[in-house]
């Protein structure tokens, strides 16, 4: 009791500090976000006029009724002071009120059909990017002098400043055209009804390998780099030394002594790393037509749909907040510095 | 060890991959049963409801597969053969003054649900959509109707509150129009702005069979009773397309590819680039508008140099003219369609039944037209470009480009302005321009620059172009940029906020010679001031008392009175005198069709229906098509 006091002083100061940070970024993130949308020059009502008279014939007088009729059902009166703080109150209520462009679905349904595909796919290619970029990266500093891992850096350095939809293009090009074995479009097959069987299952394995492998491809760089980096240093610590020196396994000083301690800075990078994997995300599900919440928030931002937009920015900062807030409170976990305060 | 892990992973991936060539593309349809069309990415894939705001542009099938209205026009079409009686027995029939039309239905027609469709549903129609404002045709509806009356099942009676001699367009699909709705299903439900309408009861020869709730793809069913729909009554035989499918195929790149390994039949829209890699790596699998180059086929609308008369000096029409004499059409249609452009002089476009309605008649016209520059008078008008432009294009597709001048102005064009810089520089000075070094000054001695906006990657051809043309004016003098306006570009448009920009601001009905479709926008009536939102169509904000005149008269004429095409030749020669926009080229459209697996698609030797899968005409193509007897058998 006595000597754990002053390390649960520590740890409920951090928590504290930590969750006060939490809804702080939250406010900002979000305030900000709704004052960029609202400032577009792309008007979702004139966009609603533009597709009802753009096609059939129009009669030129019908078009300030028209207008004047969708401003109203669209509620867009009041000034921006008044549209943020019932902003703030319907997203207390977790509602975005409905979609201007998908009039009058809910923006909160939209983001919910599309959130679970970008959930799958991030999550797939994040585990698979951090894991294997770090486990590579890892090896290639403690065995600096292996050809293979020499070789396979090179390659993943290589395709590290290559933007997303250059390596997704190739992938497309080359998996849907020249070797067509894998899908180019889509989530899953057609008409195929949606459960666990098998045949759902590997279609939606076979749909998200082109785009998984895509993020995985553009973010296997970072990891393996700074990875690379943090165990070269921490090679030439005393204790690797030392236990070099007095015989330990060199399996066990490499997953004990070395990455286990450069895992901890990979670990923060992680959860900071998730806004830039959903910008990723952004671009490759447009490109491989993948029905997330990248490909939703590309259509909104093209249809002026603001209440879209701003739903799907507020969802990704809430997410991107919430796993950093995560993060932080597992640290302590393995940082007992942390805990200690 | 760890690379040989990982090899052993990729290959089991690639294993696993392996059989989806083997796969059924559709499960549980029968590849050689189902037409694929190119189809968007729908946001609420659930919402099949098309009288909603924006209901009425999906292109998803919904409209082009299930709606049906009074009357259609085919936009390539030509003569009496364009219009069709689709639920209407007849045509309109107004009365003296254009305040009174009825319409005879036709009979045994019925939804898809069993019931019939009588006079009740128009009027139900229309009655509903005055009630709730904000529901797709409610606006123009409550505008213009006074009242409907049912005489009998067969006949709706609209009352209108003015004289309009075009009302019955409203009703008139060209690309869309007002849609009937189903009165049985409507009148059960509380709000028919939030009704979801799925499934959608239709009205035409298909139905909703799946659709996917991540918005790829949707596929409509052949009904059973297909007869009982006004196309049907039109059929001998049944259709041989028994399931329709609008699947997004993604990004450009992505359509060429999904069509060369014959998973997607039509394409609405690619590069020229992309055609071409078709063309040449797909020609025996693939049918095009033309059987060979320029491929594409011409929407009826107009991509044209617009300029913003609101804003100076584009007011003055010897500037106007400047600027079009200072383009050599030659270099932009190699840089926008690599050749492939339909080029247009007069203001409208050159496609459908504009070409023996205007261009052909007023060849002699336009190559006798003279243009006085302020120190001479000039013949602007080069009927030999189609010549010009098969030269540059000829060694690239060699046998594919006739030498018959007939064919190359059904290709290219019938012809444009020749450039002229002289002429070009001495109107400028007529305008009061002076030039220093090789700057053009405005009268007021301030540098002549232009911002020229472009939509972008939306339309890449369009903004090639405006690039072209801003080189060559920059070349001249004038300091041009190309302002890419992105999504804003619409709005921008119809704002006023911006100098000149290549968008179109004209669209007809392509199968009719009547103007209205654009013209009536045009009246100075509905000119608004600068940086309010003006009507559709009228961009340029144009304001001629000889051009009210034109249209005032043209609303006094029946539709389809022989004076239609005298006030539109009228309405011709005004443009080409004042120059309010520079007419381009057609929008020439890359709709690659693949023939694996269907044959018989609509091309410019048989436009018996539109092109592009966006266009509700397309019907008329999906119950034609037959299956090809070479197609792989179905697995």
């Amino acid at each position: 009791m006595f000597e754990n006091g002053p390390q649960m002083d520590g740890f409920a100061k951090y928590l504290v500090r930590r969750f006060f940070q939490f809804f702080l970024v939250i406010f900002l993130g979000v305030s900000l976000a709704f004052l960029i949308t609202n400032l577009s020059p792309v008007d979702p009502v004139e966009q609603s006029v533009s597709l009802m008279t753009s096609f059939g014939a129009t009669d030129p007088r019908s078009v300030e009724l028209m207008r004047s009729a969708l401003e109203e059902l669209y509620g867009l009166q009041g000034t921006m002071l008044d549209q943020y703080l019932s902003f703030w109150g319907r997203v207390l209520r977790g509602d975005f009120g409905p979609s201007l462009s998908a009039f009058p679905t809910p923006v909160m349904s939209l983001i919910m059909g599309a959130l679970p595909w970008t959930i799958g796919l991030l999550t797939l290619a994040l585990i698979i990017t951090w894991s294997l970029g770090n486990l590579l990266g890892a090896l290639a500093g403690y065995y600096r002098s292996n050809v293979l891992l020499k070789l396979s850096g090179a390659a993943v350095m290589a395709l590290h400043p290559v933007p997303a939809y250059i390596i997704g293009l190739v992938l497309l090009l080359a998996f849907g055209f020249i070797w067509p074995v894998l899908p180019i479009s889509g989530g899953a097959q057609m008409n195929l009804q949606p459960g666990f069987t098998f045949d759902y299952i590997r279609s939606l394995i076979l749909h998200g390998t082109l785009p998984a492998l895509t993020l995985v491809l553009v973010g296997i760089g970072s990891w393996f780099i700074s990875m690379r980096s943090l165990v070269s240093n921490i090679v030439t610590d005393d204790h690797v030394v030392y236990a070099e020196l007095g015989g330990v396994n060199s399996s066990k000083i490499f997953s004990q002594y070395v990455a286990r301690n450069a895992l901890l800075p990979q670990l923060t990078g992680l959860a900071l790393s998730l806004g830039n994997v959903f910008g990723g995300a952004v671009i490759t599900e447009f490109l491989f037509n993948y029905p997330g919440v990248g490909r939703l928030l590309i259509q909104g931002i093209y249809r002026g749909d603001y209440s879209l937009v701003l739903g799907v920015t507020t969802m990704s900062i809430i997410s991107v907040a919430v796993a950093v807030f995560i993060i932080d409170l597992l640290y302590p976990l393995i940082d007992p510095r942390v805990r200690l305060g | 060890m760890l690379f040989k892990k990982l090899a052993a992973a990729a290959l089991a991936i690639a294993a696993m991959a392996m059989p989806v060539a083997a796969q059924d593309f559709i499960a549980g349809i029968p590849r050689n049963e189902a037409l694929i069309i190119q189809g968007p990415a729908a946001q609420n894939a659930e919402w099949f409801n098309l009288w909603a705001p924006g209901g009425g542009a999906t292109t998803n099938g919904n409209q082009q597969l299930t709606a049906d209205t009074l009357w259609w026009i085919n936009p390539e079409g030509t003569g009496d053969a364009a219009w069709t009686n689709a639920l209407a027995a007849d045509k309109p029939v107004y009365n003296d003054d254009f305040t009174q039309m009825t319409v005879t239905l036709k009979e045994g027609i019925f939804w898809s649900d069993g019931v019939e469709f009588t006079a009740d549903d128009v009027k139900y129609t229309v009655d509903t959509q005055i009630a709730h404002p904000g529901m797709g045709w409610s606006a123009p509806f409550t505008v213009n109707v006074e009242s409907v009356e049912v005489p009998d099942r067969n006949t709706v009676v609209f009352n209108l509150k003015a004289p309009n001699s075009r009302f019955h367009t409203l009703f008139t699909v060209r690309w869309n129009a007002a849609w009937i709705m189903p009165k049985h299903v409507f009148e059960t439900v509380d709000d028919p702005l939030t009704y979801a309408a799925n499934p959608p009861v239709s009205l035409s020869a298909y139905v909703l069979h799946s659709y996917d709730t991540a918005g790829n793809w949707v596929i409509w069913k052949l009904r059973d009773d297909w007869q009982r729909t006004s196309i049907g009554q039109g059929l001998t035989e049944a259709p041989q397309v028994k399931y329709v499918v609008y699947r997004n195929a993604g990004n450009p790149d992505a359509r060429v590819i999904e069509q060369m390994n014959h998973n997607l039949d039509v394409i609405n829209d690619i590069a020229p680039e992309g055609m071409f890699t078709i063309a040449r790596d797909a020609a025996d699998s693939t049918a095009y508008w033309f059987p060979g180059f320029p491929f594409a086929h011409p929407d009826p609308t107009l991509p044209s140099v617009l300029f913003n008369h609101q804003v100076e000096p584009f007011n003055n029409k010897d500037v106007r003219w400047a600027l079009a004499l200072m383009i050599d059409i030659r270099s932009v249609a190699m840089g926008s369609y690599r050749g492939a452009a339909n080029l247009a002089a007069l203001s409208t476009p050159p496609t459908g039944s504009a070409i023996t309605d205007y261009y052909q008649p007023m060849q002699e016209w336009l190559v006798n037209y003279e243009v006085n520059t302020g120190t001479r008078t000039i013949k602007p008008y080069d009927p030999t470009t189609a010549e010009q432009i098969a030269a540059l294009v000829k060694p690239q597709w060699g046998d594919q480009i006739p030498s018959d001048p007939t064919q190359l102005k059904a290709m290219f064009g019938e012809g444009w302005w020749k450039q002229d810089l002289a002429a070009a520089a001495e109107l400028l000075q007529k305008a009061g321009f002076t030039k220093n070094g090789n700057q053009w000054m405005k009268p007021d001695g301030t540098p002549f620059t232009i911002k020229l906006m472009v939509e972008g990657d939306a339309i890449p051809t369009l903004a090639r172009a405006g690039t072209i043309i801003a080189q060559q004016w920059s070349m001249e003098g004038i300091q041009t940029t190309v302002d890419v306006a992105g999504p804003t570009n619409g709005q921008r448009l119809g704002g006023g906020d911006y100098e000149a920009a290549i968008y179109w601001t004209v669209e007809t009905w392509g199968g009719h010679p009547d103007l209205s479709f654009f013209l009536e926008s045009y009246h100075s009536d509905f000119i608004k001031p600068a940086g309010e939102v003006q009507p559709p169509r009228n961009l340029t904000r144009w304001q001629d008392e000889r051009l009210d005149q034109i249209i005032e008269a043209n609303r006094t004429v029946g539709f389809d009175d022989p004076k239609v095409v005298e006030l539109g030749m009228d309405y011709l020669k005004l443009a080409v005198e004042e120059m309010p926009f520079i007419p381009l080229m057609a929008y020439n459209k890359f709709a690659p069709f693949d023939t694996t697996y269907w044959t018989g698609y609509p091309s410019a030797a048989n436009p018996y229906a539109a092109s592009g899968p966006n266009w509700s005409n397309l019907r008329y193509m999906i119950v034609a098509l037959e299956a090809n007897p070479n197609a792989p058998a179905a697995q």
